[in-house]
């Protein structure tokens, strides 16, 4: 068979070309440790990888929702401990004062703890998180509860509690409707008025005023326990949802690894692959392109 | 004749033919490298004998002629494969370009930003009274828009790219085609006797070029011209006259034979090889496509958020608002083609509620006012909208001479929307978030660049008060990232033309569809490059085989021819000795 000079030189370059591409290529996979480095490396992969990644940054979002939710529903659960607390302090104040041996002075002092009680639980139930007002159902730019002269409480909230995402189709109320928290429902009167009342009759040194308030004040506490479990059940949500999370964005990450990422060792042995055919390439070709008849004649 | 005169004469012949044979040897080394050269050999015969005393005598040798060995079927299938590659070469040149526009390894890439444009509305919604989260969204917002803005510049760019390649690639085009013109003259002057071998392989060579730039077809004439037809059957070589082509229709970007009639045929869309053909399908089938879905994503993009933005309520009510897209007819109906609104097909029948508020910040007579949009034909107008808009007390509203909606309160008084089931506020531009119908023109709206607390993150109340811890508006927006929306897709195809197709996805499958069909037409062109490119070597092999040089093979005959022709001229001192020992015998 002929062979002419030209398909010499050019089946060497031609080959050259080729093992030089291959070599380039398998050097970028080991270099960048990707083994997608343009869209065309595997369009399929590329794909899945994008929705992969979406997944994870919304993974990340929600999981920055879920601190904002904990923050909020922590902020709630210690201001509800605290209303808790204060309504425990004052049944025990009123069954003291509901006893016949305490006097009028000792009344007149506990009606000003219990006014104390009163604007403590106002302040609590104006608690904020970073300038957002918790209680105030989603009108969070301004204090829900105001105290009249009177030491009647007026709720300027709405009844939407705010709420954060935590999945794609979930959402949790991690505010509160403070109306629904302090206000009456019910039976149950407005807490604000039981103390007002409290305040009325340790004043007014009216004993079974006193004890009238003590089972109101018990049942106060319960509301407020349900409300705090709620919040503690919400909590709990909000930790398995981000424990879930977490789960997937391990999850994710592994698989967008798996897609993005070269195996090294892999990529090394086809890179030293290359390398050997590179050079096995330059040895014959440096051989057969000094052959010429002309050195013999 | 015959004797010692005979010898001399047979001498003389062998050593001219002899000396031919290292001519064409020498001819054919000296273009070992030339692209396109056949080798050429002296054919020699023996003359034809002579009869002498009763016995034929052979009279010597002749050069009969010179011989250009070439086979012209691989000839032109190489051609033809080159061209095929070539094509295939341009567009994946091209190809890189836009896979690098589209790289996904930046954090400026379409997908990491969009993920992050909804990320940002969860923290609108996490924060709704929150300043900062508002700038970071808008801002955000303005990176979104310019991405988008930068791709559609890019395929504009690589649009004009490919039409000024094809118009330089044209003017080659007229350069070869008259120079083949030239050759052909020369051919049919310089054949009447023997093959003029030089000029065709010149020629030869002009073709392959002329093939690796456009479709040929070529026909040999009986006198040795060569005509060349071209893509729709239009003439570029005709004996010794050539056809130009050149750049033309409405923008300048057409390719067009003029024939001698001297009306222009346009061929764009029948070149189908060789670079102007990998040119024209990239330009006007694969970017053209990526295109015009970019265009289709941004365009559902603006619209999806708009249609939910426009529900909502922003931090305060407004004083004054202007529509962003136009009407070119505002007394036609606003739910058809003919009122000219590039979102005329979204509208449909249904109302929206618009609340007056006074400077107390309460609602005007406690309720809002109804406006209801009828979308069939006889239906809303721009100008009826307006006309009920303006109805309302302490509001007036008026169709301005660009033909938006502009609404104003009197002094003291806001007002705000609600509850649209028409999609008119949408598609009018009005409580809107994104301008702009596509990814060249998206942009934030005028409204929110000047004040971020118009960013919708809340929805009025029942009773049209308006919270500033209502996140509603914003995490509906949010849960659009999930949204399904027919976007439509587009098959450029410039034979049969473009259609428009549509699929029901999310905005961001879509685009990662977007980017992975990209690779995977980048990928499977890559692949007809490399195929073709193998095809274009083995046929180049074999064509070699046949018609080029090799050096070992001209060393030897030269060894051959000097050696012949030493003995040749051993001949002539032979017949010479010989001649003298006679001339001694007296």
């Amino acid at each position: 068979m002929r062979v002419a000079t030209r398909s010499i030189y050019e089946t060497v370059r031609f080959n050259l070309d080729v093992i030089t591409e291959r070599l380039s290529k398998a050097n970028k996979v080991v270099s960048s440790g990707k083994r997608i480095t343009t869209l065309s490396d595997d369009p399929v992969g590329l794909a899945q990888a994008l929705n992969i990644k979406s997944s994870l940054s919304n993974i990340e979002q929600l999981e920055r929702n879920i601190n904002v939710g904990k923050s909020w529903l922590a902020a709630s659960e210690n201001a509800l401990t605290h209303v808790q607390n204060l309504i425990s302090d004052a049944k025990a104040m009123s069954v003291q004062m509901a006893n016949v041996t305490e006097g009028a002075a000792e009344r007149a002092s506990a009606a000003q703890a219990a006014q104390n009680m009163l604007e403590e639980i106002v302040s609590l139930a104006n608690t904020e998180i970073n300038g957002r007002y918790i209680f105030a159902g989603s009108k969070t730019d301004g204090a829900p509860f105001t105290l009249e002269d009177d030491n009647s409480v007026i709720y300027n909230g709405n009844n939407e509690p705010f709420t954060v995402k935590i999945g794609r189709t979930s959402t949790v109320a991690v505010g509160s409707d403070g109306e629904s928290v302090f206000g009456s429902s019910g039976e149950l009167d407005d807490i604000f008025n039981t103390f007002k009342e409290l305040k009325a009759a340790l004043q007014n040194n009216d004993v079974s005023g006193i004890q009238g308030k003590i089972n109101q004040l018990d049942d106060h506490f319960n509301h407020i326990a349900t409300k705090i479990s709620d919040i503690g059940s919400k909590m709990n949500r909000l930790e398995i949802k981000e424990e879930i999370l977490q789960n997937l964005d391990i999850t994710n990450t592994e698989r967008l690894s798996k897609i993005e990422d070269a195996d090294i060792t892999d990529a090394i042995m086809k890179l030293k692959a290359m390398e050997t055919a590179y050079q096995a390439a330059l040895v014959s070709a440096s051989r057969v392109l000094q052959l010429s008849v002309v050195d013999y004649l | 004749m015959s004797g010692l005169g005979l010898v001399f004469s047979i001498a003389r012949d062998a050593l001219a033919a002899q000396q031919n044979g290292i001519d064409v040897t020498a001819h054919n080394v000296a273009n070992v490298d030339t692209p396109g050269y056949c080798r050429q050999r002296a054919v020699h015969e023996a003359k034809e004998p002579a009869p002498y005393g009763g016995l034929m005598f052979g009279r010597g040798v002749d050069t009969a002629q010179v011989l250009r060995i070439s086979d012209q079927f691989i000839e032109n299938r190489l051609m033809r494969q080159n061209s095929n590659m070539l094509s295939y070469k341009e567009m994946e040149n091209y190809m890189q370009v836009l896979e690098g526009v589209f790289s996904e390894d930046s954090e400026t890439s379409v997908s990491s930003l969009m993920a992050d444009f909804w990320n940002l509305w969860h923290d609108v919604a996490n924060n709704p009274s929150g300043t900062s989260e508002r700038i970071a969204l808008y801002e955000h917002s303005i990176s979104v828009a310019q991405q988008f803005k930068s791709l559609s510049r890019d395929f504009g760019d690589i649009e004009t790219d490919l039409t000024q390649a094809v118009s330089s690639g044209i003017n080659r085009i007229n350069e070869i085609t008259a120079e083949i013109a030239d050759v052909n003259a020369e051919v049919v002057r310089s054949e009447s006797g023997a093959i003029a071998n030089d000029m065709r392989d010149k020629r030869n060579a002009l073709v392959s070029e002329l093939a690796g730039y456009i479709d040929v077809k070529t026909f040999e004439q009986s006198n040795g011209s060569l005509s060349i037809i071209t893509a729709r059957g239009c003439v570029l070589v005709q004996g010794n006259e050539s056809y130009d082509l050149d750049l033309g229709g409405d923008n300048g970007d057409r390719v067009q034979w003029s024939g001698s009639g001297g009306s222009a045929v346009d061929i764009t869309n029948y070149i189908n090889t060789g670079k102007l053909g990998g040119w024209l399908d990239m330009r006007d089938e694969i970017a053209a496509k990526y295109k015009s879905d970019l265009d289709a994503l941004a365009r559902e993009l603006i619209w999806t958020v708009n249609q939910q933005h426009s529900l909502g309520v922003g931090l305060e009510a407004f004083s004054s608002v202007k529509g962003s897209y136009a009407v070119s007819d505002s007394s036609k109906e606003l739910g058809s083609e003919d009122c000219g609104l590039e979102y005329y097909d979204k509208l449909s029948n249904g109302t929206f509620n618009l609340w007056v508020y006074d400077s107390g910040g309460n609602v005007v007579n406690g309720v809002p006012t109804s406006i209801t949009i009828d979308a069939d034909t006889g239906g809303t107008t721009l100008t009826s909208l307006a006309a009920q808009i303006d109805a309302i007390d302490d509001i007036s509203a008026s169709v301005t001479s660009d033909g938006k909606l502009r609404i104003d309160a009197d002094s003291g008084y806001t007002f705000a929307f609600s509850d649209d089931t028409s999609n008119v506020l949408a598609a009018i531009g009005i409580n809107t978030f994104f301008t702009g119908v596509g990814a060249g023109t998206i942009g934030l709206s005028d409204v929110i660049t000047s004040d971020k607390n118009y960013i919708s993150a809340a929805q009025i109340h029942s009773d049209g008060s308006i919270a500033a811890g209502d996140n509603k508006n914003a995490l509906a927006i949010a849960d659009l990232q999930y949204k399904l929306v027919d976007i439509a897709q587009w098959t450029c195809d410039r034979r049969n033309g473009n259609t428009q197709g549509c699929i029901r996805t999310t905005i961001e499958d879509y685009y990662h569809a977007l980017v992975g069909s990209m690779g995977i037409t980048s990928a499977s062109v890559s692949r007809g490059r490399s195929f073709n490119e193998g095809m274009v070597n083995k046929l180049r092999e074999l064509r070699d085989r046949i018609s080029a040089v090799s050096l070992d093979e001209e060393m030897t005959n030269l060894i051959k021819y000097q050696h012949a022709y030493a003995a040749a001229a051993k001949l002539i001192t032979a017949s010479d000795e010989m001649l003298e020992t006679l001339l001694e015998t007296k």
